[in-house]
């Protein structure tokens, strides 16, 4: 007899999660994800002004903002028929960058590293660093002062096998209290040139309305360097470390094996060379991509509006007790076929494609470490750890992009408003593959659709009840206890769900 | 108080004071607030609606204090869906426990889906009735954000969920609380800071008509603008990315309140008119929610001065 456990809410993601677990005999047998906030964005946008799309978009996430202000933009440039003039390019990429910077720092150690490392540890620090002392000596306060939860909102949590090794939890507690600076500190790398972030004013379409001056450029690459030595000497290495010592999570929480990536981060005016490049991986081999492929379903979504339509067409009407329905995120499905996104498929299909060498060198030399082949990425732990090597290359390529910027050159270029138009604007945000559909009449918005990565990985079982890339993993994970379902909430996380982005 | 001196806190004080415009006579008090919400009598109870965690995120972006300071020594944070280690059943207990026992300070992030309450779930129940629930035993209800302000985009025309601002929702369900509302997308992390210094030391901060906190809201963008010897002038941005005032590309300074243009984001490094990107309003109390009112008319406004 299967018993149902169920982790509602599912925190440290963004936005509500829910998980319904069946456990027969200490292992997962299925697994149900359900996103349980909606707004209704693609019906808000509908009669708007087609240039409210890049601000209202941003909103749909406080963590990727500038992800879907690309992706309205890029949907806009096609629309108006407009290239950025290379600053422009450059300059959006930069500000896209610091954001991917920020969202892995933040994913791996505000939002996950918790489940592995014992933060309690710190209670038995004996060395000299100041800010570990005072989180030391706040803990003990707390326990003593008999507050209703102490040291909230670190305690409590599930009881578990965290890591033992004392050394390595304190070196990580310490990297978590930096990394809140550090991610900080890249978003004002971002807002150097975005303005403010979270929800940049800068991005436009024809390019971004900040300019390119020397001073900009040296304060982003003061801090940039400083980014680039945490990520080298903590947030890689400390990912090494957790997936050594914790290895059965290279071989759990596989999910689907299918990837998909859209591409991200063009090197040329045309999208032509980009640096993490599209494709779809499927058991193990990269087929180009083809958006038309791209569908969603909705018979377990809470919508009445009809399944299985391309994005083009899409439709988005809320039916909130829909019979057998179970998550306000569609389905989306690739000519039919259940796909992961993220840094996983952006690695594994840059490294599969060639061509990227400093990918090919980081990721055998996270193999060599791990004694494991390719396979052994398709994990929990390898989700990390692509994650990690690509926050590396990311880091990297925005250092050599700040040099190929030339101050006083326009980073715009005007345009017209189109009447009529259809734009699709494909992207990577830091979470995975991200496209948003544009139609404009009589210059208004006619239809705005929105098909977002963590729709994708987070997605309800499609029309033929076949189970999301999340509700796959969870298959076969064992629980060890009931009450404290550790390994789950491990696995899911690994996708870093965004799911205030899934529901839109 | 141990982890921070009675120096330190005085140091955190005038940088407060600045924040929050007032006198160096303040500072006295100003300490003793801080040290309060140190010692954990000053609960904070983080809840979040139909939002994006835009707030949230913000938050983390505060600098002297810094985020870690914010979270050890400021805020006693009992839960936060995105920080909070428990999860689950774990996190549920601690939102029940706390709302049973009372006395926090209420912070909730995010529209109200009042028209339809499935649209926004947490631990099986509709976000609406815990947040009900959850204000009439706080001491204080901070509204963060567009979303939980003013309504925001969740509750722009045609919306689906019939969204409401907190504020709003709560009169509705006939909860009276003192309620602050902090406007902005997102909220600026010194309006959250200073608000709560000052709730906790001086009770409420004067408030405006609509409930925001008259050290941070009550002047124009426009009146602080940098560029208003260029809109005296006459000096118009004819398109993005031109210098000059960017009133003809729509800016919403002369029709938002809010210090943003003083105060600068992310330690301070830029600020949307600073990057020539005209104001969209976010934090006007009419902010998305009118479908033909457009972010930049920027043809319309142009053709409209030409002709």
């Amino acid at each position: 007899m299967a018993k149902t456990i169920t982790i509602d809410p599912l925190t440290r993601i963004e936005g509500h999660l829910a998980i319904r677990l069946e456990v027969e005999a200490g292992r997962v047998v299925k697994a149900f994800s359900a996103g349980e906030m909606f707004r209704g964005f693609e019906v808000i946008l509908k009669n708007r002004h087609p240039m409210d799309a890049q601000q209202i978009t941003q909103r749909i996430c406080g963590v990727c903002p500038i992800s879907h202000g690309t992706a309205s933009i890029l949907a806009q440039d096609e629309a108006y028929g407009i290239k950025p003039p290379p600053n422009g390019r450059i300059v959006r990429n930069l500000i896209l960058g610091a954001n991917y910077i920020q969202s892995h720092i933040i994913h791996f150690y505000q939002l996950s590293a918790l489940d592995f490392v014992d933060i309690a540890a710190v209670k038995d620090y004996t060395g000299n660093d100041q800010q570990l002392r005072a989180l030391k000596g706040w803990i003990a306060d707390q326990i003593s002062s008999k507050v209703m939860y102490p040291a909230a909102p670190f305690l409590p949590r599930y009881e578990a096998k965290y890591l033992e090794n004392a050394e390595l939890n304190i070196a990580a507690v310490k990297h978590y209290l930096q990394a809140l600076d550090m991610r900080a500190m890249a978003h004002q790398m971002a807002a150097l040139f975005c303005g403010k972030i979270p929800h940049a004013p800068a991005l436009i379409p024809g390019g971004v309305t900040e300019k390119v001056t020397a001073d900009k450029i040296a304060a982003y690459q003061s801090r940039l360097q400083k980014l680039q030595q945490f990520i080298n000497e903590c947030y890689l290495p400390d990912v090494m470390a957790l997936a050594a010592a914790f290895p059965d999570y290279l071989r759990m929480g596989k999910g689907c094996g299918n990837f998909l990536a859209y591409g991200v981060f063009p090197e040329d005016a045309d999208h032509s060379q980009m640096l993490f490049p599209s494709g779809v991986m499927s058991n193990g081999r990269v087929n180009p991509f083809n958006p038309t492929q791209i569908t969603e379903d909705v018979r377990y979504s809470l919508f009445s509006s009809p399944s299985g339509l391309p994005p083009s067409q899409g439709q988005t009407e809320a039916s909130p007790h829909k019979h057998d329905a179970y998550s306000w995120l569609k389905a989306p499905r690739y000519g039919g076929q259940v796909l992961e996104v993220g840094p996983l498929a952006r690695i594994l299909i840059a490294y599969a494609k060639g061509g990227n060498a400093e990918i090919g060198k980081q990721v055998d030399a996270f193999l060599a470490q791990m004694y494991g082949g390719p396979e052994m990425l398709v994990s929990t732990m390898g989700r990390h750890a692509a994650r990690a090597i690509e926050t590396k290359i990311v880091a990297d390529r925005c250092a050599e992009w700040l040099d190929q910027l030339i101050p006083g050159e326009p980073t715009f270029r005007d345009f017209t408003i189109a009447e009529t138009g259809r734009g699709v604007g494909l992207t990577e945000a830091p979470r995975g593959a991200l496209g948003h559909w544009l139609d404009i009449q009589n210059g208004k918005i006619a239809n705005y659709q929105c098909v977002v990565p963590t729709t994708w990985n987070c997605s309800p079982r499609d029309d033929r009840g076949i189970a999301g890339p999340i509700e796959q993993s969870l298959e076969e994970t064992p629980v060890e206890d009931e009450n404290n379902p550790i390994e789950a909430t491990r696995v899911v996380r690994s996708f870093d769900p965004c799911l205030a982005c899934a529901v839109h | 108080m141990s982890q921070i001196d009675r120096r330190e806190f005085l140091r955190y004080g005038v940088r407060l004071a600045a924040l929050m415009g007032m006198g160096r006579a303040a500072l006295p008090q100003l300490a003793e607030g801080l040290e309060q919400l140190t010692s954990g009598t000053a609960p904070v109870l983080w809840l979040q609606g139909q939002s994006c965690s835009g707030c949230s995120v913000s938050l983390l972006n505060s600098d002297e204090p810094g985020p870690v300071t914010v979270l050890t020594q400021y805020i006693s944070l009992l839960f936060h869906s995105t920080l909070s280690t428990a999860t689950g059943e774990v996190g549920m207990n601690i939102v029940h426990r706390a709302i049973e026992e009372g006395g926090y300070y209420l912070v909730v992030e995010g529209s109200m889906s009042a028209g339809m309450p499935e649209a926004c779930l947490m631990g099986h129940e509709p976000i609406t009735r815990l947040v009900s629930r959850a204000a009439q035993k706080a001491k204080a209800v901070i509204a963060i954000g567009a979303c939980a302000a003013f309504g925001g985009i969740p509750a722009a025309e045609n919306n689906p969920t019939g969204a409401m601002s907190v504020p709003d929702f709560l009169q509705r369900e006939g909860v009276s609380k003192p309620t602050i509302r902090l406007p902005g997308c997102p909220c600026h992390p010194d309006w959250l800071v200073g608000t709560l210094v000052h709730v906790l030391k001086f009770g409420l901060p004067p408030l405006d008509t609509l409930g925001r906190p008259q050290m941070f809201y009550n002047r124009l963008i426009h009146d602080q603008c940098p560029r208003f010897a260029d809109y005296e002038r006459e000096n118009f941005a004819r398109t993005f990315s031109d210098e000059g005032c960017l009133f003809l590309l729509g800016c919403q300074g002369p029709l938002t309140q809010a210090d943003c243009t003083l105060r600068h984001w992310n330690s301070r490094v830029n600020t949307c008119i600073k990057a020539n990107a005209p104001c969209i309003g976010c934090a006007s109390e009419d902010f998305a929610l009118h479908s033909s009112f457009a972010f930049y008319p920027k043809d319309e406004l142009l053709s409209a001065k030409e002709s």
